[in-house]
């Protein structure tokens, strides 16, 4: 009813526009450029972040504990005054330089025991020397239990070469990160030695390469736990941490209060692990959408200029509108309806545009540099037809507020002025 | 009935100031100014450039507010209306005639004329394209209603703004040197069809001219000096 009552301001907004079809044409072009960069922008920013969520959220574990404690262990103080001297004694410390988590079967059978936890793997950690050839490299090895570590890391759906479970059947196999079989230049079935922290060299088999797309995790190499407590000098029932899958994402951090309350180990979840990382991606996009919004203005700036122009060329039109009883209500009307229709087209175009632009940058192939945090054949571009609203309902909001000044300008035409050729 | 005042002017002056560096001059326009315009009457205001004429047909139609003194359209006040309601008033009541058509450039002349039955969504759109359609026709442009007006002769345009000025079938049409454009042989139609409209319909017609020729095809001429009524003569 309205659009059919305002059909002619509608139409005298439409034929003005058109009439100045250069200029609106780069309006047009300003608006959609505008939209593009912001659903561009937004999409990059965001398929990256969630890229990133989601591989890490399907690859690494929900939980970690280790052998931190929540509350020190509480020293067995024998204090005696003989010549002033103060002795402390902590009973059970044997290994100073390094918490583990004594009796692992034992937490790792308290943790299965709730309900929300679907998989725990134990394993221990330890850096090591590796060598190949003339070439020596410090790596991060990990003893695991390689079926239970695979529910949680999916190894063997990231295998380069090999097979995954060849790791367990070979007790001096050796599994390598991808980044890991690059530096050292090993294949499939080469030996190769790793100097453990003691300084005994044990000799192990390339029983596989792995590529998870995680580089902290392809930058490390994976041995079978009994081995791995060998190479690090553990005691049968020691672990450095405990990985652990949850049921329900969500709840993972009540399931790492429930740990630490009943094991005195801290649990750690992925958030807190990638807080850093989620805070600089998530200050990366502040600063992207900042400059993206400069971008939007501008294309306002281009809106308010066509009208400024339009309004000035057409007095002498507003002035024969008014002498003829349109009400001031319908003179703005008219300007603010060619913000719009400037925005709404603009938009549009952007939006297509857009959307072949996330298409065409989805499919360019990225070579991984080994830097980054994850890595994918891919750009990881997010797609979400929010992205789209957004952007669209921004550039009309710009649009509208650059159409105020000039319509509120077009609505203050004097008709005498106009009309006696004053103006 | 045709005795009747639908217009009067009571003591109206109209002055201009006008800043000229820091100095602001006020100019005289009209010292001060009273007279009637009777409904069905078809009236010339003539006098010399400057005179104020023009300003006078201003006042008449709201578009412009008298420095002092009353103007009455049809026993309304019209001179302490506010903006909206003025706008209303020119809309209902008032055809405007100017000495250039003033024809929106980018619409048909059938669109032209279309547009004060829309402004303040008075009539509906197919409402307002018969009766545009019929005034075309009335004024021998039944041929050109899709035509833009610059595709259209001076006469041509100037019709479809007369057509324009009656769309919505007003008490009185001001024109404003509506021949002072033309050649002689359209500035002959447009008289031609004033009187038309004047005899047939007992539209109440004011035209603004220097032509004698135009006026004396009236039926009153009101002669303006300096502002001021010289005379005032009834032609027939």
């Amino acid at each position: 009813m309205i659009m059919k009552s305002n059909y002619h301001l509608f139409m005298i907004a439409f034929r003005q526009l058109l009439n100045r079809k250069r200029q609106t044409f780069l309006t047009l072009l300003g608006i959609s450029v505008g939209v593009m960069v912001l659903i561009t922008a937004v999409s990059l920013m965001d398929g990256l972040l969630q890229g990133f969520i989601q591989k890490i959220v399907d690859i690494a574990p929900h939980v970690i504990v280790s052998g931190e404690r929540v509350k020190p262990p509480v020293p067995d103080q024998l204090v005696t005054s003989r010549n002033g001297t103060h002795v402390i004694f902590i009973k059970n410390i044997s290994r100073e330089e390094q918490e583990v988590i004594r009796n692992y079967p034992r937490v790792e059978s308290l943790i299965e025991s709730d309900s929300l936890v679907q998989l725990v793997s134990p394993l221990v950690s330890t850096d090591v020397i590796g060598m190949f050839g003339t070439i020596s490299e410090p790596i991060r090895l990990f003893g695991i239990f390689p079926s239970k570590e695979n529910g949680i890391e999916k190894f063997s759906s990231g295998m380069v070469s090999g097979n995954y479970g060849a790791l367990e059947r070979t007790p001096d196999g050796i599994l390598l990160g991808t980044t890991v079989a690059k530096d050292f230049t090993v294949r499939l079935g080469d030996r190769m030695q790793i100097v453990a922290p003691s300084g005994t060299i044990y000799s192990v088999r390339v029983a596989g390469i792995v590529k998870t797309g995680i580089n902290d995790i392809d930058d490390n190499c994976y041995v079978n736990m009994r081995l791995g407590q060998n190479i690090g000098g553990f005691s049968p029932d020691e672990a450095s941490y405990i990985y652990i899958r949850v049921n329900d994402l969500p709840k993972n951090g009540l399931v790492a209060h429930t740990i630490e309350q009943e094991t005195n180990y801290k649990a750690m979840t992925w958030e807190q692990k990638a807080a850093s990382v989620v805070a600089l991606f998530k200050m990366i996009s502040g600063i992207v959408y900042f400059l993206v919004f400069f971008v939007i203005m501008v294309a306002g700036f281009g809106v308010a200029n066509v009208l400024i122009t339009n309004v000035m060329e057409k007095a002498r039109d507003i002035a024969i509108l008014k002498s003829i009883g349109f009400k001031r209500s319908e003179i703005i009307l008219v300007y603010l309806i060619q913000g719009v229709l400037v925005a709404v087209i603009g938009a549009a175009i952007g939006c297509i545009l857009g959307f072949i632009l996330i298409e065409i940058m989805s499919s360019i192939p990225m070579a991984s540099s080994g830097q980054s945090l994850v890595s994918s054949s891919h750009l990881m571009m997010g797609k979400n037809p929010m992205y789209f609203v957004m952007a669209s309902i921004f550039a009309i909001v710009v649009s509208l507020a650059a159409a105020v000044g000039p319509s509120r300008n077009a609505a203050r035409v004097n008709p005498v002025e106009i009309l006696r050729g004053e103006r | 009935m045709t005795n009747e005042a639908i217009i009067k002017l009571e003591h109206v002056s109209k002055q201009l100031a006008m800043k000229d560096g820091g100095e602001e001059i006020v100019t005289t326009i009209l010292p001060d100014i009273s007279f009637d315009i009777l409904r069905g009457d078809f009236t010339a205001i003539t006098g010399p450039s400057g005179s104020g004429k023009t300003t006078l047909l201003y006042l008449m139609g709201g578009l412009d507010k008298p420095t002092s003194g009353r103007v009455i359209l049809d026993d309304q006040e019209i001179s302490s209306l506010k903006e909206e309601e003025l706008a209303e008033m020119r809309n209902a009541r008032l055809g405007f005639v100017y000495q250039f058509h003033f024809l929106l450039p980018e619409f048909s002349a059938l669109e032209n004329v279309m547009m004060p039955m829309l402004a303040r969504g008075r009539s509906s759109l197919n409402q307002a394209k018969e009766r545009a359609s019929d005034l075309l026709d009335r004024l021998g442009l039944s041929d050109k209603v899709r035509n833009k007006p610059n595709q259209l002769s001076g006469g041509q345009q100037q019709r479809v703004a007369i057509a324009r000025a009656l769309a919505n079938n007003p008490m009185v049409i001001l024109a404003d040197e509506p021949t002072g454009n033309l050649d002689s042989q359209s500035a002959e139609m447009i008289y031609d069809l004033f009187s038309e409209l004047n005899r047939e319909t007992r539209q109440t017609i004011v035209v603004v001219t220097h032509d004698e020729h135009f006026a004396s095809k009236t039926k009153r001429i009101l002669h303006i000096l300096d502002g001021k009524l010289n005379s005032d003569r009834i032609l027939e």
